[in-house]
């Protein structure tokens, strides 16, 4: 594909001459000295390779992306952009891409499609919508997403009738936590997490494996934590990169996190560590859970956790020396056992006792400004039929305007047909069928579906089972929507084509419009691109269309307000407008409304319990089939202890199969024999073993640890799936 | 200890490997054109009359010599990944690298070996060569034969140590980067020369006469590989380790212990052999059965110096300065 | 002139591949080839256990092996300090491969000739610095001047114990390295 300078200028929005889109960024973004060369263009936009949303800026040379850099304005790059982000082009310049809008013509599974053009996928996809809405409902087509890219299909579904969505990032991550949160606090640590950890003095994770779980801001200020020598704390099974920087490590048993956690809150009140003017000020129900934690001692929890009870004592008392300026990170996927709100209640508890939250070095206040979201029409039907949310027993599942939806209860309606049927799904920027625990259950929904639509840039299992599959474009093809974050201070970044769509791909935004236009919907999609949408938010917002497609990012002045002083007094949006130490609601629905300890299943003789965790360089699976990122990792290993692994008769590189504790069996993977965790657990970097053949990157490579979740603990109070429930043992290939 | 590598290229890792048989048999035919040269340059200059028949087989070393140089060359030439960009090679001289060394020594070598195979062809063989011009060019270097074989002496003792620097001045790979290695080089280029003679050779007298300077050769070639193992094992950690294939009988190293073996087995057996067979020579009338134990002994030579060179190439690769 | 030098703070290193991603994108480093590596080693038994993370790259040695071994000059040590590689000139004989102790070469397949990390010296010459450090999350690689006191490289050199790679090679490497803390914290 050639695009001309001046087509590609075009493509950019940018009507005016020469090197207009270009000079701004040169001197202050790409270090001075720049020079355009011919047929050179700087395109500033949104990087989509994970979710983190930062700015990068992709170099075309004669239409083609060749570098993307971070984008030195953006707070969520800072000029610098990780492994994947640098990478970008890996995907969009992927052999295996969907190229076309395709039907499918085979039996579901067995990968025969026809090609299409987008009216007749588009018509097909739309008459079948009609027609799941005639016979039941228009609730019963849901929408399953995850991106900017697909959130245009939320207010298709909204107009459509449907109050049925969700992202795997509540049910599958860090639903939980920012329940959690948001009961103790009033307000959740954010998507990008709020974390003052560049001010931090003690820094606690638990499991987060900061670096080789690859946020590139929080990356950076980790890094630069340790580079003011913060005494990190690493609870962790694992001997993680994060625990090679720590002061201490602490070798969790799996399962046993809260009872650490309760046992710190002893003693913080115990040895009188905790920021007791900030509690008296802010916080309610300190009595109630210094009663309640009073019986957790360092001893007891030794016992329980298998970590020496001096170091239980000894880093408690080094978090409470250095509060408030302690940041315990409130952690991001946090779907573990099925206790997964209370544990993080017990991370916010904590936090909330260093004083820590609203304080440098611990969790920053979020920005009080905001912007009026307004756009288009707003005038949706009310549906006839409630929310599965509301219907499912996880009443707190919703709470506090958290609405991303619980991914499983869809699956769970579309598997029973209770409360009411669901009929068809569209699936965009989630691969469901890696995402979701006990992938035959989602097999088996699937097979209930009148219509399974999955727009992608690749083809991943899901995708290859589905109805329609039509072409994404990737985030270097298209414009989306102006994103508003409001972090510290309230800011605006933009989303950019640097480069014209690969094949027939398009936008989600065409996508849903191109379908609103079929379902009589067209009037809640009035603009025709999502350029003309930008320009209208722009005008709304009076922001300057022209600065901000030039800079990529746009701060909104004076809006930072991230410590609590006296002009700044933190706002909890709880029932008692305090911090609750003691939480009402969980009482009155008949959650213990004070964090308890409650003891898990421990793996048996022979099983290790299955733990997964990421890798710096890959987001999930839709990374793995990236030439530029399957070169500096390829497959994944499974992590043995080598004295377990010495046992079995194993060794580093040999073949292994693990089966679950319900005989499903993995493919072939590597073992990694290691000194690096302990003896009761394995651990798989999540993402690997493709089934799809048509992913000739990935397909076959490593094993993928989805595939042996088939058990999963949903957590009582927000319907999150705890997926770190399940045991396997290992078999050497032979 | 663990070790995780993210960027590895495979050329380097897990251990270097650029080179192949192709450069031991480049390694093996210099070191064997050298060795002719310096012996029939010696056969040509030693003192008294020369006798003509005495002169046959060290003539026939000549002729052969620029043939072995130019099958080595071939075989480094055939390593080069940039076969059309050989004239770079002479296009520049870089006084620090061997290489440039080599490449000058072996282009300006091989025409100086040939003048000098024709030189030694005598009047009466001259109806052999093929072409007139070559008869001519026979006549006339014929007169120069003397001052030619100082030279091709002293260009075999340049190549001889040459096929060694090669590879000792390589600061990163530690069983190649030691002094012992050039001399031992052309200790071994000498043997391979004599054996080679010893074979070709058609006088009883000729062959005797080789296998005693083989045995000093192989004498001192013994030894030299002891004090170069000795250096190794007394030297650095690195060092230490790089002779570890040769002693280490893994299933990775096997095949480096069985090399070791193979040569400590052929060159005292060839030693012995060459002994008994000299003991025998003294004596008087060489019978036939001592002479084809000569040039039994003369493969066992050859084959040993060219199993040194495979093992030297490929376990130079295996281990690196750390 | 100045003098290039890279400074590799290992404590902030927290192995994220950004620099490899990123030296590969940059200078179009073929797959399976890199110029760049990130080396994760971990001592000790469970629970005791240390970790170190090291990038390496061409040390563009001001004593360098590669260019006394090459034949024919293709690899030189540059007027900047620099050591590149004038890819017509080579003949592909790999003397520089071997020569070289940090194993930081590769050959360019199809086309023969040896490659290696340039130090961006494009990028150099535009005023910007070598993209790996460009993009480095952990701020662990700097590049700077180390005649210009001033610069963050003669910082951090004067303030931390800093080691090169092999010091035995005798190649003098320009790559700096800084593993611990030198003042007690």
């Amino acid at each position: 594909m050639k695009v001309t300078r001046r087509e590609f200028m075009k493509t950019l929005g940018l009507a005016a001459g020469v090197g207009v889109g270009a000079n701004w960024l040169l001197p202050a973004a790409l270090a001075s000295g720049e020079n355009l060369q011919p047929g050179e263009v700087y395109a500033a936009t949104n990087c989509e390779m994970c979710f983190w949303g930062c700015g990068a800026i992709a170099k075309v040379v004669d239409g083609k992306v060749v570098k993307l850099d971070g984008n030195p304005l953006h707070p969520g790059s800072r000029g610098k952009l990780c492994a994947r982000g640098n990478s970008g082009m890996g995907t969009t310049y992927d052999p295996d891409r969907i190229k076309t809008p395709l039907i499918r013509t085979g039996n579901r599974g067995d990968g025969k499609y026809k090609k299409a053009s987008w009216d007749e996928a588009l018509n097909y996809v739309a008459e079948k919508m009609l027609a799941i809405k005639r016979t039941y409902g228009p609730e019963a087509v849901c929408l399953f997403h995850h991106g900017p890219c697909a959130r245009h299909f939320l207010p298709l579904l909204a107009a459509f009738g449907s109050p049925n969505f969700a992202e795997p990032a509540f049910a599958q991550c860090r639903g939980a936590r920012d329940i959690a949160f948001q009961l103790t606090f009033g307000a959740n640590p954010g998507g990008n997490e709020r974390l003052d950890l560049a001010n931090s003095k003690v820094v606690v994770l638990f499991g987060s494996h900061l670096g080789e779980n690859m946020h590139n801001s929080q990356v950076q200020d980790f890094a630069s934590a340790i580079a003011k020598r913060a005494k990190f704390i690493v609870v962790d099974p694992r001997f993680s990169t994060a625990a090679g920087k720590a002061k201490y490590w602490l070798p969790i048993k799996p399962g046993t996190d809260m009872a650490l956690m309760l046992t710190w809150a002893n003693i913080f009140i115990k040895e009188g560590l905790y920021d007791q003017a900030y509690i008296d000020r802010y916080a309610e129900g300190f009595g109630e859970l210094a009663a309640a934690v009073a019986k957790y001692t360092p001893e007891w929890a030794a016992k329980e956790t298998d970590l020496p009870a001096g170091l239980i004592v000894e880093t408690a008392r080094e978090i409470g020396r250095y509060r408030p300026n302690v940041l315990i990170h409130p952690g991001r996927h946090s779907s573990w056992h099925g206790n997964d709100v209370q544990r993080s209640r017990c991370l916010a508890i904590l936090a909330a006792l260093t004083g820590s939250w609203g304080r440098e070095g611990g969790i920053y206040l979020r920005t009080k400004a905001s912007l009026e979201m307004a756009q288009g029409r707003e005038d949706y039907p009310v549906p006839e039929k409630k929310p599965l949310i509301e219907l499912s027993p996880y009443p707190l599942a919703s709470k506090a305007g958290l609405t991303i939806g619980v991914t499983t209860l869809l699956r769970q309606a579309t598997l029973t047909g209770k409360p009411y049927p669901i009929k068809g799904w569209i699936v965009m920027g989630t691969n469901l069928l890696r995402a979701l625990p006990n992938e035959k259950e989602t097999m088996a929904a699937i097979n209930n579906l009148d219509l399974l639509v999955t727009p992608d840039v690749l083809p991943f299992e899901t995708a290859m089972v589905s109805d329609v599959i039509l072409p994404s474009a990737t985030y270097l093809e298209k414009f989306d929507d102006i994103s508003v974050v409001k972090d510290s201070c309230l800011f605006v970044t933009m989303s950019q084509a640097a480069v014209k769509p690969m094949y027939e791909s398009k936008d989600g935004y065409f996508m849903a419009r191109e379908l609103a236009k079929r379902l009589g919907l067209a009037d809640y999609f009035p603009w025709e691109t999502v350029a003309d949408k930008i320009k209208a938010q722009c005008e709304l917002w009076k922001i300057d269309y022209e600065e901000l497609s030039q800079k990529g990012y746009l701060e909104f002045k004076n809006t930072a307000t991230p410590y609590i002083t006296p002009d700044n007094e933190p706002v909890f949006k709880t029932p008692s407008k305090k911090i609750e130490l003691y939480c009402k609601t969980l009482a009155d629905h008949g959650f213990d409304p004070v964090p308890q300890y409650v003891a898990i299943e421990q793996p048996q003789d022979g099983y290790f319990r299955l733990l997964y965790g990421r890798s710096p360089v890959h987001t999930f699976s839709r990374t793995t089939n990236n030439a530029l990122l399957t070169n500096l990792f390829k497959e994944n290993e499974v992590w043995i202890n080598a004295k377990k692994a010495k046992a079995l008769g194993v060794k580093s590189g040999d073949q292994v199969i693990l089966t679950n504790q319900d005989g499903v069996k993995s493919t072939k993977v590597k073992v990694k024999a290691t000194q690096r965790i302990r003896e009761d657990c394995v651990y798989m970097v999540h993402g690997f073993g493709s089934s799809s053949k048509e992913l000739h990157n990935a397909y076959g490579k490593g094993a993928d640890d989805q595939h042996l979740i088939t058990r999963y603990a949903i957590d009582p109070i927000c319907g999150s799936t705890g997926m770190r429930v399940n045991f396997v043992k290992i078999e050497k290939e032979v | 200890m663990e070790i995780t590598i993210t960027g590895v290229n495979a050329i380097t890792y897990p251990s270097l490997h650029i080179w192949n048989w192709t450069v031991s048999v480049y390694l093996f035919c210099g070191g064997l054109a050298a060795g002719l040269l310096i012996m029939s340059a010696i056969a040509n200059l030693r003192a008294g009359p020369a006798n003509p028949e005495d002169r046959v087989d060290t003539v026939r070393a000549a002729l052969l010599a620029p043939f072995v140089l130019m099958f080595g060359m071939f075989f480094i030439w055939l390593d080069l990944e940039r076969h059309f960009n050989t004239y770079w090679f002479f296009l520049s001289f870089e006084p620090a690298a061997p290489m440039s060394w080599g490449g000058w020594g072996l282009g300006l070598g091989l025409p100086l070996s040939l003048a000098y195979a024709l030189s030694n062809v005598s009047q009466e063989h001259r109806q052999w060569l093929r072409f007139d011009f070559l008869k001519e060019l026979a006549a006339w270097l014929n007169p120069y034969l003397k001052p030619l074989a100082k030279i091709v002496f002293a260009l075999g003792i340049f190549i001889g140590i040459y096929t060694g620097v090669l590879l000792s001045v390589l600061v990163a790979r530690p069983l190649w980067n030691t002094p012992v290695l050039p001399i031992h080089c052309l200790v071994s280029a000498l043997a391979t020369g004599a054996a080679v003679i010893i074979l070709i050779a058609t006088r009883g007298s000729t062959q005797l006469f080789f296998t005693k300077i083989n045995l000093w050769l192989i004498t001192t070639d013994l030894i030299l590989m002891v004090f170069d193992f000795l250096g190794h094992l007394t030297s650095g950690a690195s060092h230490r380790e790089s002779i570890l294939p040769f002693f280490t009988y893994t299933s990775q190293y096997f095949v480096f212990g069985v090399a070791f073996v193979l040569i400590a087995l052929l060159f005292p057996l060839a030693l012995v052999s060459m002994l008994l067979c000299v003991k025998e020579g003294n004596k008087g009338e060489l019978s036939g059965a001592t002479r084809f134990r000569m040039k039994l002994s003369a493969v066992m030579v050859l084959a040993a110096a060219f199993i040194i060179r495979l093992a030297w190439v490929y376990a130079g690769q295996l281990t690196k300065l750390s | 002139m100045p003098r290039y030098v890279m400074v590799i703070d290992q404590r902030n290193c927290i192995g994220c591949y950004a620099c490899v991603a990123a030296c590969k994108t940059e200078n179009d480093v073929p797959l399976e080839h890199f110029r760049t590596r990130v080396v994760e080693t971990v001592q000790g038994e469970f629970p005791n256990l240390r970790m170190e993370l090291r990038s390496e790259l061409c040390n563009h040695c001001d004593n360098p092996p590669c260019v006394s071994n090459c034949p024919t000059g293709a690899s030189y040590k540059s007027k900047d300090g620099t050591v590149q590689i004038n890819r017509n000139r080579c003949v592909g004989c790999k003397a520089c491969i071997a020569a070289c102790p940090y194993d930081a070469r590769y050959i360019y397949p199809g086309q023969g000739f040896a490659d290696k990390c340039t130090l961006c010296i494009h990028r150099i010459k535009q005023g910007k610095e070598p993209a790996c450090v460009a993009t480095c999350i952990g701020a662990s690689r700097v590049f700077g001047d180390l005649d210009d006191p001033q610069s963050k490289v003669s910082q951090l050199l004067s303030e931390a114990n800093s080691s090169v790679l092999l010091p035995e090679a005798g190649t003098r490497p320009r790559v700096f390295y800084i593993r611990k803390q030198s003042k007690p914290d």
